[in-house]
């Protein structure tokens, strides 16, 4: 049996045993190891299983366990933790409050104010789920009990949550980073812009629902004075100084993304202890939940470090360039082709798990096209992004559906998600049509 | 007693990650202000990197925290459902099992050449090897206590499931373990 032909059945087996609900890791390492030994063993056209144990097992160890030890992937816990301390510290949802203060007068201003909530949040955070899960459970509640349809106080926040993927830092590109040995903080800066065009679209889809709807966000008695405008938006400063760190950190060249994930979990510590919202049972609770999180997150990179090993050897990777190459594809069918699997797949699997089993592919089909690795990554991000909100299994919807309950059923809430949706569209264009988007923060850092 | 060495490892992962925040901070205010730096510290980030992200597995095993995809076997029966949910961590054990056997190779081979990484520290590496084992068999024997006792709770008549706690949940839950 050749290895192309074994790295057929292993994908089948990779998609047959997800679909029957078997952990993502599990699949991709116990596929990839058995296929793997298929594959020494058969290496010398005769079945010889004894040299194929030794070379499967060192494979497997040393592409697991290189990717654990190391110096620079350390900022997936330290980003992971930075978000678990912030929100005990009652530092993420600061900045909520603040643009609620502010936009409450404005009509659909506390749809507004989530929308730019979930931006901060994400600002810190680097989680687009526990985005939608936390900023869920304090800003739709609130929308509901003030009369607004369940479909703009439900749809805003998951929409919203989805800007944890893009706005840095956020664990989707450190792992594409991983994969494609790009310059994860370059791919921070890259966030930037495309995340803020995001959030700007999402606000002023919610102005102009409201615009034409009124009835959907009735306006509120409620008044603040100028005094208490200053004093909520002066209290979101650590939220500032955290993503002013990290982001002004990495441009000025000051520390990398590693170092500026540590400096900001020191930080926030600190200021949570100075402030009296952080005691010592929080901090340690905030760090076991970090750390279950993070190892379910790093077992699937190394499983899939090990599968992306495992299709080196078959050569898969290598055919589809060619097929694609032979049939001249252009680069606008390309990219369409592209976003057209990634947006399928977005509908049924989670973001991480589509990343990991479509990277090995694409990367090599990218590179052949010699398109820009830090725009794709964004390009990717995008795509997963616009995956967690769309029907059937969009999982920011099911957060918020398991937040507000029977308030607002899912059918709902997809149907408020689909104007959100269209402003995703747009900007996926706009950063597919126009990579200095993406591009333009990190060529000025260099 | 799997639940108690569970509790330890997590305790010991959770130590790795301040220490890794502490260790990484010191480096670069030590940078900043005294234009050194700590000695050795990527070799120490790097062995405390394995501590930080393996010893907990086990717990998160425990916790059912490992990503699968429910759109399918959503539509099945409850009873199927389990037995596939049984079927993941047999699956699991079958992926580790190479992992552990690799593992306790390599623990040996630099025991016994004493193998170290080249530092000021010279630090020795077995220590990141034998993190490396501890951790696999621990979320190995979790998993094998996982399929032993789902599989008596389906062949008494009842279901399992594997949705006690979820990623986002883990964000806002007070305590998971």
């Amino acid at each position: 049996m050749d290895a192309s032909t074994i790295g057929m059945i292993a994908f089948a087996a990779v998609l047959i045993l997800l679909a029957l609900r078997v952990p993502i890791a599990f699949t991709l390492a116990s596929v990839a190891t058995v296929a793997t030994f298929f594959i020494f063993a058969f290496r010398t056209g005769t079945f010889m299983p004894e040299r194929a144990i030794k070379a499967t097992t060192s494979m497997v160890f040393s592409n697991s366990f290189d990717l654990i030890h190391s110096y620079d992937l350390s900022m997936i816990p330290l980003f992971v933790a930075l978000g678990h301390i912030a929100y005990r510290a009652d530092i993420t949802t600061k900045i909520y409050h603040a643009a609620k203060v502010w936009l409450t007068k404005l009509p659909g201003g506390v749809a507004m104010a989530s929308v730019m909530g979930c931006g901060g949040f994400s600002a810190i955070t680097g989680s687009s789920i526990a985005c939608a899960s936390t900023m869920g459970k304090i800003c739709t509640p609130e929308m509901l009990r003030m009369g607004y349809d369940p479909r703009l106080a439900t749809a805003s926040v998951a929409a919203g949550g989805t800007l944890g993927s893009l706005i840095p830092p956020s664990v989707l590109f450190i792992i594409y980073g991983i994969f494609t040995e790009t310059s994860i903080s370059a791919l921070f800066l890259a966030g930037v812009l495309p995340g803020l065009l995001t959030l700007a679209g999402f606000v002023l889809v919610i102005a102009v629902w409201v615009w034409r709807d009124p009835a959907i966000a009735p306006s509120t008695d409620q008044r603040y004075s100028a005094s208490e405008r200053w004093r909520a938006a002066w209290e979101s400063w650590p939220a500032m100084l955290l993503f002013i760190l990290i982001i002004g950190g990495i441009y000025g060249g000051i520390f990398t993304a590693t170092e500026a994930a540590a400096v900001c979990v020191v930080s926030a510590t600190v200021i949570g202890f100075v402030q009296k919202k952080l005691d010592w049972a929080g901090l340690w609770a905030a760090v076991k939940e970090t750390c279950v999180q993070t190892s379910a997150i790093f077992l699937i990179a190394a499983s899939a470090k090990i599968f992306v090993a495992f299709v080196a050897l078959t050569g898969v990777a290598g055919t589809i360039v060619g097929f694609v190459s032979e049939a001249q594809l252009s680069l606008v069918v390309l990219m369409l082709c592209i976003a057209l699997i990634y947006l399928l797949l977005g509908m049924f699997l989670d973001p991480i798990g589509i990343m990991v089993l479509t990277l090995p592919l694409m990367i090599p089909l990218v590179e052949s096209y010699d398109l820009n690795l830090i725009w794709f990554g964004v390009v990717v991000i995008k795509l997963l992004e616009i995956g967690l909100i769309t029907p059937p299994v969009g999982l920011n919807v099911f957060v918020i559906a398991n937040v507000v309950g029977r308030e607002a059923p899912i059918d709902k809430i997809f149907a408020g998600i689909t104007r959100f949706l269209s402003v995703d569209v747009i900007v996926l264009l706009l950063i597919m049509s126009f990579p200095a988007i993406s591009l333009l923060i990190p060529m000025a850092a260099r | 007693m799997l639940v108690n060495l569970e509790k330890i490892l997590l305790g010991l992962g959770a130590l790795a990650v301040i220490a890794l925040g502490v260790l990484i901070t010191s480096n670069v205010i030590a940078r900043a202000l005294f234009a050194s730096q700590v000695p050795d510290s990527v070799t120490m980030v790097r062995e405390l990197m394995v501590a930080a992200i393996l010893l907990p597995l086990a717990a998160a095993t425990a916790a059912r925290a490992h990503v699968s995809v429910a759109f399918v076997s959503d539509r099945f029966p409850p009873r199927l459902r389990s037995w596939l949910i049984v079927a993941g961590s047999a699956i699991g054990m079958l992926a580790l099992a190479p992992l552990i056997y690799a593992g306790g190779r390599e623990f040996l081979a630099v025991v016994e050449k004493g193998s170290f990484f080249y530092g000021d520290l010279n630090l020795p590496k077995w220590p990141g090897r034998l993190l490396f084992l501890l951790g696999m068999i621990a979320t190995f024997l979790r998993l094998a206590e996982l399929t032993w006792r789902d599989s008596r709770v389906i062949l008494a008549g009842g279901v399992v499931s594997d949705e006690q706690h979820h990623a986002a949940d883990l964000m806002v839950e007070k305590d998971v373990l």
